[in-house]
């Protein structure tokens, strides 16, 4: 059963159906399935083909636009019975989508799957700017900053992060993780971000184990 | 195995890489260019001639005396005079010297005057001071001297121009009513492209360049298409260069369609057949270079692209080999190694006709 629900899930955010895609988010919960797994299995796979047939030319902006729509619609409700970390926190994780850029989707699924693993998070949203990704991680305390790109124009703001981080004194203070679509380990050696994740699931080991080693 | 062959990455960082690395990444850039657009990979000898290219010890490479190649200017020598933020140098020189400059002393092939905006429809409203700097110049050239710039469609979006702003459109699910406004704005754009073109001819325009076609989309794509079918009903004389802007039309529309062809997600080999099949004379392809990669990688990309291109068309093929495309690094001042290693293997393993 599990696998026709996954299977239903990829297809609703290949098809764009906002309206299947929440219906079978509805079923796969009210069956009991784990919603993390009902992320994983189902709703990441469909995306994933999104963005693959988009980058590819197979697949054209208005369809790109109703399958967002449609893991947007899916991963609220997903969410929602997403239980926070229960007992201690595994650390506080601020996370937000660099300045500029206004891609939220891979961002949102990483605060889904950190939240469902106990961390306690602050999703800023997106275009953010360097100064309140400092601010932020001052008030809340964070122990990691997570900064997503999906831009190759946009990129720069995480290197920007760890020059202010670097000229303030905290760059010792905060951990920092970066990801998206034109991000590598490469670029994140070369401007000092501490991890680089090449997706949802990995950012949550590395988070791990920056703060085991911290 | 040792890392002694210096090369790039698409980014114009400098990498050493050893023999067997560079072969893999020729390996992988064709078949990834095979996959994509559906068409063949580079053989193993032609990997290998690749490898011969990238590897050679000189600081820069070219092609057998006899094996040369016309190389059609795009703004070229723009880049004398604007600044640094417009990728240019910043010599005090005014657009005529520049073209003369570029002719006389880098003995350039062709050379080409634009509007410093570079897109057409600001030259709509100052058509003959543009005209008249055009045909002052052209009597003082002696290689073809083309007129250029971008269609660019996004100057027919509110607020710049009267169409509803389809990028706004689109991100609220309002995907008929940003369909329509792309339409609506094709329309403009290509009668702008016409009357510019038409009024150059007037004054004797040598060749005329829709430069970057499509980077607004399909639609802006189909314009310029639909502009040079008309040029050339008007003007059968006038050459026209019609040059894309990435290695797939990009869907911002997704529906459009030029003489029964959809033109969303179209690859170079399926571009330079409606830009034969509109008219135009020469069709420019660009292949866009992935930062994150090395030069074997993209180059192979590249060359696998353009020459299934070349083997489609019956126009000359001139491939893009400016920065950030074709292979050359995404660098403002592209090294002198890439772009002399890219311009060999496009025209040796690409069968270019130009560059």
């Amino acid at each position: 059963m599990s696998t026709e629900i996954f299977e239903s899930a990829a297809d609703a955010i290949l098809k764009g159906d906002s309206d299947k895609a929440v219906e079978t988010a509805k079923k796969g919960l009210g069956e009991g399935l784990d919603p993390v797994m009902l992320i994983n299995e189902g709703f990441i796979p469909g995306i994933n083909k999104v963005g693959d047939m988009f980058g590819s030319g197979k697949l054209f902006l208005p369809e790109l636009i109703l399958a967002a729509a449609a893991m947007q619609n899916a991963t609220d409700i997903i969410n929602e019975a997403i239980p926070e970390g229960e007992g201690q926190s595994r650390g506080r994780f601020l996370i937000g989508t660099v300045e500029g850029d206004v891609h939220d989707i891979g961002k949102t699924i990483v605060v889904s799957l950190m939240k469902a693993n106990g961390f306690e998070v602050m999703d800023l949203g997106r275009d953010v700017s360097t100064d309140r990704f400092i601010e932020a991680a001052d008030k809340f305390n964070a122990d990691i900053i997570g900064t997503s790109a999906l831009l190759t124009t946009t990129m720069e703001g995480q290197r920007r992060l760890e020059v202010e981080l670097k000229k303030a004194g905290l760059k010792e203070r905060f951990k920092t993780m970066v990801g998206g679509a034109p991000v590598t380990q490469r670029w994140a050696k070369r401007i000092g971000a501490d991890a680089f994740a090449e997706n949802a699931s990995e950012a949550v080991k590395l988070a791990k184990a920056l703060l085991e080693t911290a | 195995m040792s890392n002694d062959i210096v090369t790039r990455m698409g980014d114009g960082e400098r990498v050493q890489l050893s023999a067997g690395e560079i072969r893999e990444d020729i390996q992988t850039g064709t078949a990834d260019a095979a996959q994509r657009a559906g068409v063949p990979e580079l053989t193993a000898q032609e990997q290998e001639r690749l490898f011969d290219i990238i590897s050679d010890p000189s600081r820069i490479v070219s092609v057998n005396p006899g094996e040369e190649v016309i190389v059609t200017d795009d703004g070229c020598s723009m880049s004398f005079y604007s600044g640094q933020d417009g990728a240019g140098v910043g010599v005090p020189l005014s657009r005529m010297q520049a073209v003369l400059t570029y002719e006389r002393a880098c003995g350039a092939d062709t050379t080409s005057l634009g509007h410093s905006d570079y897109s057409y429809k600001p030259v709509k409203p100052i058509i003959n001071f543009e005209a008249n700097d055009y045909y002052n110049t052209s009597m003082m050239t002696t290689a073809p001297f083309f007129y250029g710039a971008q269609p660019n469609l996004g100057l027919y979006f509110q607020p710049d121009g009267p169409c509803p702003n389809a990028a706004e459109l689109m991100p609220m699910g309002k995907i008929d009513e940003a369909r329509r406004a792309q339409e609506e704005a094709a329309g403009h754009l290509a009668k702008d492209l016409v009357f510019v073109g038409s009024r150059l001819a007037d004054v004797g325009l040598e060749g005329l360049n829709f430069d970057t076609s499509g980077s607004a989309g399909d639609a802006d794509f189909m314009a310029a298409l639909q502009a040079v079918a008309e040029l050339k009903r008007k003007v059968p004389d006038l050459p026209i260069l019609m040059g894309a802007s990435g290695e797939f039309v990009l869907g911002m529309h997704g529906e459009v369609e030029y003489e029964g062809t959809r033109l969303a997600g179209l690859y170079p080999q399926g571009q330079v057949k409606v830009i034969e099949t509109a008219g135009a004379d020469i069709a420019g392809v660009a292949i866009n270079t992935a930062t994150t990669e090395s030069l074997p990688w993209n180059l192979s990309r590249a060359v696998t692209f353009v020459k299934a291109a070349s083997g489609a068309s019956n126009i000359p093929v001139h491939a893009n080999v400016g920065m950030g495309v074709c292979g050359i690094p995404m660098m403002e001042q592209p090294p002198i190694d890439s772009v002399t290693r890219v311009s060999k293997a496009l025209v040796q393993l690409g069968k270019a006709d130009g560059l």
